[in-house]
């Protein structure tokens, strides 16, 4: 059987800050910190050239192929925005979500880097998620995907806690070691300190926890032909085909071939003109002929338990964890043992690094990430939900990407999108609203007042 | 053979008031070290100025200075020349004109006349008083021009020039076979406003005499924070090009949102009695220092010492300031209208009249230690690529490409 092709595409906008001026601090009478003007225009641009049109063709491809199948992840500030700037948007998305063919992951609602900063934190906002894609999908997510793939074991573990059942992450060739990636993996098995296992089984998402995670990885060669290099005349493979693709996708054989992207690709980062849309509706037809089938996240993991199962012959609806069975499993003889992704530090899918420099890799990065999560306790105490909220928005990953100076010195400054001058201008915004929550939690209890003037 | 390049300039270490003078020296110590022999010819004689080059450089034997007699000031006439038009009628200004027309023309007649018996390569001249003299030696030689322009008349009068200034300079540019201009903006200025073809400037961005100078630990600690007053630095001539006013406008509203900021602004020029006036008028005089025209040393101290450096420039071909600012360790905001914020990463880059905005950088600079830090440390990482060598190569190939077609 060929691989299954798995389809996986991220949506998010952040909420860009305005020009905030140092003299307006602690003087507002509301947290107006965001640019509403640039981010609706951003918004209705992305979404008359890829949401609307790439949803419309979505939804006859799983209209006409019944073996294709997608994964979103929208992300909670994008909903938001959703229903500030784009209620047709949302729309097209619950029409797909009706076909049952689309599978929702779960991520942080304000697509933070609080995986990396605050467990409660992260709890929380995944949450937070899982509740709004009930709400606006009526489905419960059961595959995590953290912000811009950030993963490493411990955070495998803490997602499995949380009764998760499948993670998404970066295939980086130092952790594959010569492996593939079309074939899900697990991570090390071991305890979290138990201080956390208490406190993600106090803020869990499910009620229980999940005995097993799969880890399905991006084939970032296969993805990135389409998302970054689709329209790349000094590519060898320009242009490329959707039969070659095709090729390229049978090639590497293993259980699944798992293509994550930004939803963006279609229409904004590769523009309509490139003939991305048309690769997109020749593909379910090359691959129903060929005998190829899409899968979801959750159902490529399913089949491969399945498979696993069927080779191990053991009841898949035996009560003894995976992980047992595979130990029994690996004392027969000739049968398969799940593979071991081990991530010791953390990975993302961020530049050729793959790291967290992108996010914390300068001094105003740091100093900017710690400023934001050490006002959490004090925001939370407020009990605020204004205050929490506005809080939450700016723990966005986008704010402290756009202060990366990692290619700063080149002269290479287009490298990064930003919607700001600089990486300085973007501290500038950034600290000034951090200044000016900062007095707002002053005005809260008189009691809250002092504490806070302590601890600030 | 090694190329042969003949050189008109203005100026010349230590006699300069301006940047055209040192960049001047860094492009031909540059060239020299890359091989290009060079004579250059100047208008004054500067009493000790050799001795000073041979004794900061001394590959500099290789240059001959060949001196003319000029009624000329350096670098600082344009400028004067604009004070004493700006304060007499229009008919009245003619009268400098001619008397500055006629000595240029000295200066063309005469140095055409001791260089004549040269062979030079290429000619180059700098800035448009020494276009003419360009213009015929390369006529004279058969040789290709390039005209360098460090400043048009356009950045010295704030877009109000002296006609046959910018005729002058429009001239030469097209009369040349090829125009370097030191940024992008310099370039722009060219093309919109000289009507100069895009495809005859190229853009070489001036160097850094500068390396690092590392400051000391505890300097940089007191520098920008914890400190009682910061300190936020002017430095250039007062003159309208360099924005003193805004800077005065800036440090009007810092001091209402943080009385403890003290302000220094360093350099001499016409305009020192009004900006006195008007620091008086904005209820500054307690808080702003000006501090004269400083030497290179005490220029070094200061940067050490600034919290941030502003350079609020109303156009600004380059703005070797900037550099200097960087290497000895002060964060600095930049005028957009500048040449130097092509360069400078590291720094926040605001409109000339956006005082507000500039304020604001000031005020965010002081407050944040992390941010004083990070453009501190990163920004004059540039300053290893911008070396006049490098800047030098460029030119080299400018020639080589001229010479080959």
């Amino acid at each position: 059987m060929p691989p299954r092709i798995c389809l996986y595409f991220q949506v998010h906008q952040p909420y860009r800050l305005r020009d905030l001026r140092i003299t307006e601090i602690g003087k507002g009478k509301t947290m107006n910190y965001f640019d509403h003007d640039k981010n609706r225009a951003v918004f209705r641009k992305v979404a008359e050239k890829c949401y609307l049109p790439a949803n419309r063709l979505m939804l006859s491809l799983l209209k006409q192929y019944p073996d294709f199948a997608i994964a979103y992840s929208l992300s909670g500030v994008f909903l938001d925005q959703c229903e500030e700037y784009g209620q047709d948007v949302l729309e097209s998305f619950q029409l797909l979500a009706k076909t049952g063919k689309v599978e929702f992951l779960a991520e942080t609602y304000y697509h933070s880097l609080s995986s990396i900063q605050d467990t409660e934190e992260f709890c929380e906002q995944t949450t937070l998620h899982i509740r709004r894609i009930q709400d606006l999908f009526g489905v419960t997510p059961t595959v995590f995907r953290n912000t811009e793939l950030i993963y490493s074991n411990e955070l495998a573990q803490t997602v499995r806690l949380m009764g998760f059942k499948g993670i998404l992450a970066e295939g980086t060739d130092h952790l594959l070691q010569g492996r593939s990636a079309n074939l899900p993996y697990i991570p090390p098995q071991f305890r979290l300190p138990h201080g956390k296992e208490m406190l993600i089984a106090r803020h869990r998402p499910f009620e229980k926890r999940s005995q097993n995670i799969a880890v399905l990885l991006k084939n970032y060669r296969l993805s990135d032909d389409v998302a970054f290099r689709f329209s790349d005349k000094s590519w060898v493979g320009f242009p490329l085909k959707a039969e070659t693709f095709t090729d390229w996708l049978l090639g590497g054989g293993g259980h699944s071939v798992n293509l994550f992207m930004d939803y963006e690709t279609f229409g904004e980062h590769q523009w309509e003109d490139t003939g991305i849309f048309e690769f997109l509706r020749t593909l379910p037809n090359i691959w129903q002929e060929r005998g190829m089938k899409c899968a979801t996240p959750s159902q490529v993991i399913e089949q491969w338990y399945e498979k696993y199962r069927a080779e191990v012959g053991l009841c898949p609806t035996g009560g003894t964890p995976l992980r047992e069975r595979m130990v029994h499993g690996r004392k027969t003889a000739g049968l398969p043992s799940m593979p071991i992704y081990d991530a010791h530090s953390v990975i993302s899918w961020a530049d050729t690094e793959r790291d967290l420099s992108a996010w914390q890799g300068n001094q105003i990065q740091m100093s900017a990430l710690r400023a934001v999560h050490d006002l959490g306790p004090l925001v939370k105490a407020t009990g605020n939900a204004d205050l929490i909220r506005t809080w939450r928005k700016l723990q966005t990953s986008d704010h402290f990407y756009y202060m990366c100076t990692k290619y700063w010195n080149d002269g290479d400054v287009h490298k990064y999108f930003s919607p700001y001058d600089s990486p300085y201008e973007a501290y500038r915004r950034y600290s000034h609203a951090l200044c000016d929550l900062k007095e707002r939690l002053k005005q809260f209890s008189p009691r809250s007042h002092k504490a806070v003037r302590h601890k600030l | 053979m090694s190329l042969h390049a003949l050189m008109f300039g203005w100026e010349y270490p230590p006699r300069h008031l301006g940047g055209l003078g040192v960049a001047c020296q860094g492009l031909v110590r540059g060239l020299v070290n890359r091989d290009v022999k060079v004579t250059l010819v100047l208008p004054f004689a500067a009493d000790g100025s050799e001795d000073q080059i041979d004794t900061l450089c001394p590959q500099e034997h290789h240059i001959r200075n060949i001196r003319v007699a000029s009624l000329l000031l350096p670098y600082d006439s344009p400028e004067l020349y604009l004070q004493r038009i700006g304060s007499i009628p229009r008919e009245t200004a003619q009268i400098y004109g001619e008397d500055l027309g006629h000595a240029v023309h000295v200066f063309t007649e005469t140095s055409i006349d001791v260089t004549k018996h040269l062979q030079p390569d290429i000619v180059h001249a700098h800035d448009w008083m020494t276009y003419e003299a360009g213009v015929r030696s390369a006529r004279h030689h058969g040789k290709p021009l390039v005209t360098h322009i460090h400043a048009t008349e356009l950045d010295r009068t704030h877009f109000h020039p002296n006609e046959w200034i910018y005729g002058r300079e429009r001239w030469a540019f097209e009369q040349a076979d090829h125009v370097i201009a030191v940024s992008h903006y310099t370039k722009n200025i060219l093309v919109q406003h000289y009507g100069i073809s895009p495809d005859k400037i190229s853009v070489v961005h001036n160097g850094s005499n500068d390396v690092l100078h590392t400051r000391p630990a505890q300097q940089q600690e007191s520098a920008s924070h914890g400190k009682k007053h910061p300190m936020v630095l002017f430095l250039g001539r007062l003159a309208i090009q360099k924005g003193p006013l805004h800077f005065l406008e800036m440090a009007s509203m810092v001091h209402r949102h943080n009385p403890d900021v003290q302000f220094v602004v360093a350099g001499d020029g016409h305009m020192l009695p009004s900006l006195v006036q008007q620091t008086i008028k904005l209820g500054l005089q307690d808080c702003i220092v000006f501090a004269g025209k400083v030497s290179h040393t005490e220029a070094r101290k200061l940067f050490a010492q600034a919290s941030c450096f502003v350079m609020p420039s109303l156009s600004e071909p380059f703005g070797l300031v900037a550099l200097e600012a960087i290497a000895n360790g002060a964060p600095v905001i930049l005028s957009k209208q500048s040449g130097a914020s092509e360069v400078i990463g590291h720094a926040f880059k605001v409109d000339f009249w956006d005082t507000e905005k500039m304020a604001d950088c000031v005020l965010t600079i002081l407050r944040e230690a992390p941010l004083a830090s990070q453009l501190t440390a990163e920004a004059p990482r540039v300053l290893q690529r911008l070396t006049w060598e490098n800047q030098a190569d460029k030119i080299v190939s400018i020639y080589e490409n001229l010479l080959h077609t």
